[in-house]
């Protein structure tokens, strides 16, 4: 393995890992935020506590999108500098309004809905979650134009070899965008409706006290994840054939062939199993209620993560050997000073600890479903007789 | 419009410094403060005392690293060619700070999501050695900017100012821990101290700024791109204003419903 193919390999490995993570984000935010505005609307306190559980959920799964995402940041200006010198002119805008105009308020919006919880008024308090959501949707947009260009470089024109932005429109209405962002946020809502879906089928398997909760995260689920499949598989053909017209014979690799067959497998699978299984069973309750088929749905919770990394390998896979599509192969996009050393130590670094983070993370998500929604930290009132804080020595 | 986004970057960068310096200076002297609480008599156990301190900066963590993510993102939207030949320059140096920047955070969402003091002390000391990688990459950095990166980063001169950045975050850190866990009646003199050494922690990067500034200017990207990335993004500026003075509103002490002491509302972190 070359210095290119080891850069290449820790790309796609912290942005697999990103995805998998941020596809979850999309997908909670939004469903969270349901949550919480039907407990201020209703006042009943099953949607509060729901807000807490899933939020928590939420957070947990943020936290290592965040870490991963740092690292996709960096690493264009660590090994893929040439990128950034042949097309940074159109590439990089995206980003920096990704980072300036909707991780920046993400963020800061997020640490309010956490924090915040107990001490803002309870409208202020909604209003952080749904632009936490919004941002979060915003960011993924930014992303999504920038990967476009890369597929399809839209908007820009080669002067003095170097690419130049003459269209900002072209490039936020680029074929390869229109399609793709409904499909990642088809994706988004699928994933979450799954795992509020396998979640609550293994609360309800196991005879939880708490039936009523479940039983309606059960069906937020199955009713999200089938609106959010539909809309992937739905937006996902329409993209295969503007593909055909922009990037023609893209998936006839194997690698990327057997990606893009793989995901449609499990898209339609679970197209034909969510919308038109699991969403009849909703009356009466008949899915909460059948507790033989409970393992099953418990099943179903990695299928949207499957496919997501299927999805996105099938995407990027089928670009090769470009970086920018028919302008900038790999292997100029790549640092021009990169040694093997710097790269190992960097994928050693960035892979090795992201993907442990990853790990336990995971298993911290699967404990907080375990211990269910009687124990959330988050959102966690204040103790009722507090004992007041003496001053700081130092 | 050069000028203006030259501006924004050192906008940025300086209050990454005067913000997020005190969450990395916290960090840092995570087990000294919490023995210097313990020996001061404060109730609880050395764990309490650095769940209090955790607490103190927690609301305000989210809300100051974001300022970096802003910094980058606008180097690559803004100086693309420059970008990379920094980064080349300081390739061990940014991957050490990239990783320090993760495993601190790490410390911080992972400390309080298991029971058991074995799980949280292990995550607390993640987090300290997380935030001294933080402070001493920044200077071995910034020190190789003044220099107009050298081949080698990690000299003398570098390990020198590293410590140097150690040093005034960590003051800024203890008089952030002393103005919020302090009583209503001395935060007006803890939050004079607490603008001081702000002051302090965004002096060294204020002379490689300095130093950078003229190629930053010559590296900027074309008009017509800083134009789109001015439409979209400079009305968006004092939206990012409001929210980060909606945090400080919010979490001051001797503000908000629960009380003043940061210790008697439960954390997330």
């Amino acid at each position: 393995m070359d210095v290119l193919d080891l850069a290449r390999l820790q790309f796609a490995v912290t942005g697999s890992l990103h995805f998998l993570f941020v596809v979850l984000t999309l997908g909670l935010a939004p469903l969270v935020a349901i949550m919480q505005t039907r407990s201020l609307l209703s006042g009943k306190p099953v949607f509060e506590r729901m807000t807490r559980f899933w939020g928590q959920i939420y957070v947990i799964n943020y936290a290592v999108g965040v870490f991963t995402g740092l690292v996709m940041e960096f690493q264009f200006g660590l090994n893929w500098s040439g990128l950034s010198h042949f097309a940074g002119d159109v590439f990089g805008a995206p980003l920096a309004m990704e980072t300036l105009v909707a991780f920046f308020l993400e963020s800061t919006f997020l640490g309010l809905w956490i924090f915040g919880w107990n001490r803002l008024p309870k409208r202020l308090h909604l209003a952080c979650i749904w632009l936490v959501a919004l941002t979060a949707y915003a960011s993924a947009f930014f992303i999504m134009v920038a990967n476009s260009f890369l597929q399809h470089p839209a908007g820009a024109v080669l002067r003095e070899g170097r690419l130049v932005l003459t269209d900002f429109g072209a490039l936020l209405s680029n074929p390869s965008l229109v399609a793709a962002f409904p499909h990642v946020v088809g994706a988004g809502l699928f994933a979450g409706g799954t795992v509020l879906t396998g979640a609550s089928a293994y609360k309800l398997f196991r005879r939880t006290a708490d039936q009523e909760f479940f039983r309606r995260s059960l069906r937020t689920g199955v009713m999200w994840g089938s609106i959010g499949v539909l809309l992937a598989v739905a937006s996902g053909y329409l993209q295969l054939g503007v593909v055909n017209d922009i990037q023609p014979g893209k998936f006839d690799t194997q690698l990327a062939g057997q990606a893009l067959s793989n995901m449609r497998l499990v898209g339609e699978l679970c197209q034909l199993v969510f919308p038109f299984i699991l969403a009849p069973l909703l009356i009466r309750n008949l899915l909460a209620r059948w507790r033989w088929i409970h393992p099953l749905l418990m099943l179903l919770t990695p299928l949207p993560f499957i496919a997501a990394a299927l999805g996105w390998l099938a995407r990027e896979a089928g670009r090769q050997p470009w970086v920018v599509y028919g302008e900038l192969d790999v292997a100029h996009a790549m640092s021009p000073g990169l040694t093997y050393q710097n790269v190992l130590v960097s994928f050693v670094a960035f892979a090795g600890v992201l993907g442990l983070l990853a790990l336990v993370d995971y298993l911290l998500i699967a404990r907080a479903v375990r211990r269910g929604p009687g124990q959330v930290a988050l959102g966690a009132p204040a103790p009722a007789d507090p004992t007041p804080s003496p001053a700081l020595a130092l | 419009m050069e000028i203006i986004w030259l501006a924004i970057l050192a906008a940025l960068l300086i209050g990454y410094f005067a913000l997020e310096g005190f969450d990395i200076g916290l960090g840092m002297l995570l087990p000294a403060l919490a023995r210097a609480r313990e020996r001061a008599g404060e109730p609880g156990t050395r764990q309490d005392q650095r769940d209090h301190l955790v607490a103190a900066m927690a609301p305000f963590v989210l809300a100051n690293e974001v300022w970096l993510v802003a910094v980058a993102g606008t180097l690559l939207g803004v100086y693309p060619v420059l970008d990379g030949r920094l980064f080349d320059g300081l390739y061990p140096v940014v991957v050490l700070l990239v990783t320090s920047w993760i495993l601190r955070d790490a410390g911080l969402w992972f400390r309080r999501r298991m029971d058991g003091g074995a799980w949280r002390a292990f995550w607390d000391a993640v987090l300290c050695a997380g935030s001294w990688g933080l402070a001493l990459s920044w200077g071995v950095a910034l020190a190789s900017v003044v220099r107009g990166l050298p081949g080698q980063p990690f000299d003398l001169a570098g390990l020198l100012y590293g410590l140097v950045v150690a040093a005034v975050l960590a003051a800024h850190g203890r008089a952030f821990a002393a103005w919020r866990l302090s009583g209503p009646r001395e935060t007006g003199r803890g939050g004079r101290r607490l603008a001081l050494t702000a002051a302090l922690a965004v002096l060294p990067v204020a002379v490689p700024l300095a130093v950078a500034a003229p190629s930053l200017l010559d590296h900027t990207v074309s008009s017509g791109t800083l134009n789109v990335l001015s439409i979209i993004t400079l009305p968006v500026l004092p939206i990012l204003v409001v929210a980060q003075v909606w945090v400080w509103r919010t979490f001051t002490p001797g503000r908000g419903v629960i009380g003043t002491g940061a210790a008697r509302v439960p954390s997330f972190f």
